[in-house]
């Protein structure tokens, strides 16, 4: 009798399906989030993902320095729980999963030195701090396979929903994009590796929605970070009150109601069932860019436009007097909020094309140091930034697929020097080298970790889908370089 | 009490161990203000420790906590290192003339003789009729769902009351939380104009706030007003920045654009932070403001409220200890929107200095709608139409309403999509039908509690009457509280027409409930939850709150 029942389900499922003449959009991915598994990761998938995983592990690591993270920790220490994660690069502090995958997230974010995903959204930071906060908690530890996989699914749904609309394309002007799509890829990602049904991801999407959104206003100040802090700790959230059975809109996604409110030109489109070979991961055809300086993507075009003219400058005059400039001309695309002519903090410093382009005229290059309260008030600088002009060429459209800088130095004695980038080091058209890339990762890792810790965490990234269980990274990321902590880490 | 041992030696923990008695404290507050130059370190100990000298005996700390009991020393430190911070040194002082700055300084600066006798009349009605649908709320699934997510996700923490859970305490922001989640639960919350839902998302936050403070000083029940105001008014002022906010909400569920910000104001102004940090805690908020409308009618939509409730609370709390955001998110800013991303048609205005006295609370003018069955108000005007012609079939003929005898039912109501649902399926899409509620009030003369019932809402005969709907949406009769009607007109199978027309229902602001029908719905919503001495007691503590010394005697009646 069993197996009859059994069959007629199936007829009935059947025939439901085929009677239904296309599945909701938001079912849709429900039903992708659910089905996707580990057979339908691809090399170059798996490849560039644990490129994202090691870039932000290390600006995450590097990013708990500093005075934001501080003060959201602070915060975030008030909650206890029973289920407990790790903050990365604390080997003393254990948070509830939410608060821990708050303040890693922030820390991520916390120097905008974090990856950067065409169209423009950081990708990682929402997703990452949520699932290792989540997997320690889980009674039994996924593998890394589990955990790429999830991962994977975050990132997607980011980059799915992230064209939905033509706006996005474009460097944003109303809502900053990882608020609004970066909670929705923590609740995939996070819905994912515990397993929810297809109907509980619907709902945790559709909670998730409920907490998405931040203005665009707050790009450049400290509560930026707390951007992505958020995105990666309301994702889980949604996806664990999902879990206990809180329901949202179930079409959420197919309505401009729904997530279509934070987009003017809102076009849904559904998700490809991962089994019918019209599934392809858009991080196959679009890969990420990483950063070399920790500040907003588009000053690495005018960085290295600098760098180049700055040469040439060199080899006119022979040598090189700040005196000697007169003016420097930026062409740039038009981006309100990355325009800024004399920025006071650290987080305005990062958004500020003069800012940038005047730091590598000045030291001949751009590096963590340069955001320092420090050099940011230096007299030489001021006095340079007082020299840039910004000039918005209809041609440079404020994209990262299709921006470019050009700069033009000019002395008092007429001299110029002109140079342009296209496409700088480290954008998807030109990626990093894996030696560079994990170059970039032990830089920033050493400046918390210990040596095997940076070593291991290198390690398990690289083996990630061979690992068994992903708590080993966070073990190593615990490996603090203090020699305090060093030696009760030999004792355990 | 572990964190109790744990050392610390460092001077500045000693000085922010005391703060809370320097916060609940005005006079050192505004000594704490004169000190803003000192910027370095030890410098603020020293004046931290001076103010704390010149503070007066009451708000005195004694350094060695003797004479308290344990608990009661764990708490303090607790609240003492990790809640609260000295306010921040100023380093880039907001321009005086921008939008943001103004609401900040208004904040800051309101004082309780502000407060007219209409407003403290009304925003106490407020807080009576909150406190009850918040209780009744707090017996519903989605509650029951809130409150097992923050019990099973964090470990106990014996600090801010849940409404009518005797024992149950959480963190402050989880408190806020479920205490929000229940207040929307039914949609039984107050409705103010333009469109929100203005108390639940700053009452809990305030009620968590002040269980965070200590016991020998809590906030007087006249600065807990005070402060409950401030996040009303704030609501108002910046629903008014936009004309299409007037209508109902199309895109953002307006608690979740304007309450985040409602419950900072409020909670910034509890904890007397200083003009530039209630200026940041606004734009924290906003970075957590805005959920899409399409969670309306579902679990999810409490949820809005009670995340008002808790990220306000927060943002107020990063915001005293030294988070910063943009000086100009209320600003219009072509090109990078602040709070202008929620709305279409933003025009900001700023916010009056409360010591020029031009300063009228929203509330004096505008007063508030109170729901008497718990459902979208948009449905109350439809229902009490059809209550109307609930009567006249009564007494058409054969003393209770026959289904089959009515051909078909015409409401004319205003097109809003969200509130047009034919044949609802959950309680919470019942709660936003226009034709689940004139049904039902054409089946049993009015709507109760008890009509979003499983039971009630499976009724054959409701099913029925829910078959003979249709809707027209007259031009004259828009989406808006403020202009819209309901009518209902019923045609019966021999051909009769019966109409019933309500322009304004008891209950909405043109026609406001008495306090003895408003007492009435909060002693039957809280004599679900609580012994009737406690809710006696209830109606005396709010009556009397703009009185009390110490707004404690409210809290404790709340479980």
């Amino acid at each position: 009798t069993q197996t009859v029942i059994r069959s007629s389900d199936r007829l009935c499922f059947a025939l439901k399906s085929s009677i239904l003449p296309h599945q909701g959009i938001t079912e849709s991915f429900g039903a992708a989030i659910q089905a996707l598994n580990a057979i339908h990761l691809t090399d170059g998938v798996i490849t560039r993902s644990k490129r994202m995983m090691l870039d932000t592990l290390g600006v995450g690591l590097l990013g708990s320095r500093t005075a934001v993270f501080s003060k959201a920790l602070k915060y975030s220490q008030v909650f206890t729980s029973e289920q407990r994660s790790s903050v990365w690069g604390r080997s003393d502090v254990i948070l509830p999963p939410h608060y821990a995958a708050f303040v890693n997230g922030i820390a991520v974010h916390s120097m905008d030195f974090d990856d950067t995903w065409h169209p423009a959204t950081h990708p990682s930071g929402a997703v990452l701090p949520a699932l290792l906060a989540l997997a320690e908690t889980l009674p039994s530890q996924p593998s890394g396979l589990d955990l790429l996989l999830a991962f994977n699914v975050g990132i997607e749904v980011q980059g799915r929903l992230m064209r939905f609309s033509k706006e996005a394309y474009n460097i944003p002007e109303r809502f900053h994009p990882p608020s609004v799509v970066g909670v929705m890829g923590s609740a995939a990602a996070s819905a994912k590796l515990l397993g929810l049904s297809p109907a509980q991801c619907s709902h945790a999407l559709a909670i998730a929605a409920s907490s998405a959104g931040a203005p665009l206003a707050n790009a450049a100040t400290q509560t930026k970070p707390l951007h992505i802090g958020n995105a990666a700790r309301r994702g889980l959230e949604a996806a664990q009150l999902a879990q206990i059975g809180v329901e949202g809109n179930p079409a959420i996604l197919d309505m401009d109601s729904g997530l279509g409110v934070y987009y003017k030109d809102y076009s849904p489109s559904p998700l490809a069932d991962s089994d019918s070979g019209a599934f392809r991961w858009i991080l196959d055809a679009q890969d990420v860019a990483f950063k070399r300086i920790p500040a907003h993507l588009a000053m690495h075009w005018v960085v290295e436009a600098v760098l180049a003219a700055r040469a040439k400058f060199l080899d006119r005059t022979g040598n090189f007097d700040l005196s000697q400039i007169q003016n420097i001309t930026l062409r740039v695309p038009r981006s309100k909020y990355i325009n800024c002519p004399l920025p006071t903090t650290e987080h305005q410093a990062r958004h500020s094309f003069q800012f940038n382009a005047c730091s590598a005229l000045l030291d001949n290059k751009v590096t963590v140091a340069s955001f320092s309260q420090a050099q940011i008030n230096r007299p030489a600088l001021r006095e340079l930034l007082s020299k840039v002009q910004l000039e918005t060429p209809e041609d440079n459209l404020p994209s990262f697929d299709r921006m470019y800088c050009e700069v033009e130095i000019k002395s008092a004695e007429g001299l110029s020097s002109l140079a342009r980038c296209n496409t700088f080091y480290g954008h998807w058209r030109k990626p990093l080298s894996q030696k560079d890339l994990e170059e970039k990762f032990s830089l920033n890792a050493s400046t918390v970790l210990c040596t095997e810790g940076v070593e291991g965490v290198i390690d398990v990234v690289g083996n990630m889908e061979k690992v068994t269980e992903c708590s080993v990274l966070g073990s190593y990321l615990r490996m603090t370089s203090t020699s305090e902590q060093l030696y009760s880490m030999r004792i355990m | 009490m572990t964190r109790v041992e744990k050392p610390h030696s460092d001077v500045m923990q000693d000085c922010k161990r005391n703060l809370p008695f320097l916060l609940l404290c005005h006079k050192s507050i505004s000594i704490l203000h004169c000190s803003a130059a000192a910027s370095k370190r030890n410098k603020k100990q020293d004046h931290c420790d001076r103010n704390l000298k010149s503070c007066s005996p009451r708000y005195r700390k004694p350094s060695d906590q003797c004479g308290l009991p344990e608990d009661c020393i764990t708490l303090q430190w607790r609240l003492n290192n990790f809640y609260l911070f000295i306010p921040a040194v100023q380093k880039h002082p907001a321009p005086e003339d921008t939008v943001t700055a103004s609401f900040g300084k208004f904040i800051s600066e309101i004082k309780p003789q502000h407060l007219s006798p209409v407003v403290l009349h009304r925003s106490k009605r407020m807080v009576l009729d909150s406190i009850g649908v918040g209780l009744i709320g707090s017996r519903t699934d989605v509650f029951e769902l809130a409150l097992q997510f923050c019990q099973h996700m964090y470990a106990p923490d014996h600090i801010s009351s849940v409404y009518g859970r005797r024992g149950i305490r959480l963190s402050p922001t989880l408190a806020a939380f479920v205490n929000g989640v229940a207040t929307h639960s039914m949609d039984f919350d107050d409705t103010w104009h333009p469109a929100t839902h203005p108390s639940g998302a700053v009452l809990p936050a305030l009620f968590a706030l002040s269980d965070m403070m200590p016991a020998n000083s809590k906030p007087s029940g006249l600065d807990f007003l005070l402060a409950f105001n401030v996040g009303i008014e704030i609501q108002g002022r910046l629903m008014r920045f936009s004309n299409e906010a007037r209508s109902i909400p199309k895109r953002f569920h307006p608690p979740t654009v304007v309450g985040p910000m409602g419950s900072a104001a409020a909670c910034s102004r509890l904890l007397s932070l200083d003009p530039s940090q209630c200026s940041h805690a606004l734009a924290i908020a906003a970075s957590l403001a805005g959920a899409p409308m399409a969670n309306a009618a579902t679990q999810s939509k409490p949820l809005h409220i009670g995340n008002a409730s808790r990220l306000g609370l927060e943002a107020a709390l990063l915001a005293s200890r030294g988070l910063e955001a943009s000086p100009l998110v209320l600003d219009a800013v072509a090109g990078v929107a602040g709070f202008s991303a929620f709305y279409e048609d933003y025009v900001p205005q700023p916010l009056e200095s409360p010591d020029d006295g031009g300063h009228v609370f929203l509330l004096e003018e505008q007063d508030m709608a109170f729901k008497r069955f718990p459902a979208h108000l948009g449905m109350h005007w439809v229902t009490d139409a059809a209550a109307a012609v609930h009567e006249l079939l009564v007494g058409h003929g054969l003393g209770q309403v026959s289904p089959h005898q009515v051909q078909d039912i015409l409401l004319r109501v205003p097109q809003s999509k969200y509130i047009n649902r034919p044949f609802p399926e959950s309680e919470h899409e019942a709660r936003h039908s226009f034709q689940f509620n004139a049904c039902s009030a054409l089946l049993d003369g009015e709507v109760t509690v008890q009509s979003f019932s499983p039971p009630a809402m499976s009724r054959p005969e409701l099913h029925f009457l829910l078959s003979r709907v249709r809707m027209e949406h007259p031009e004259d009769n828009p989406a808006n509280f403020n202009r819209m009607y309901g009518e209902v007109q019923v045609t019966l199978v021999g051909g009769d027409i019966l109409k019933g027309r309500c322009d304004t229902f008891y209950g909405h602001w043109r026609n406001p409930l008495t306090n003895e029908s408003l007492r009435k719905k909060f002693r039957s919503n809280a004599e679900v939850v609580l012994p009737s001495e406690k809710v006696e007691r209830l109606v005396e503590v709010v009556e009397e709150l703009d009185r009390l010394d110490d707004c404690g005697a409210l809290l404790s009646q709340l479980q």
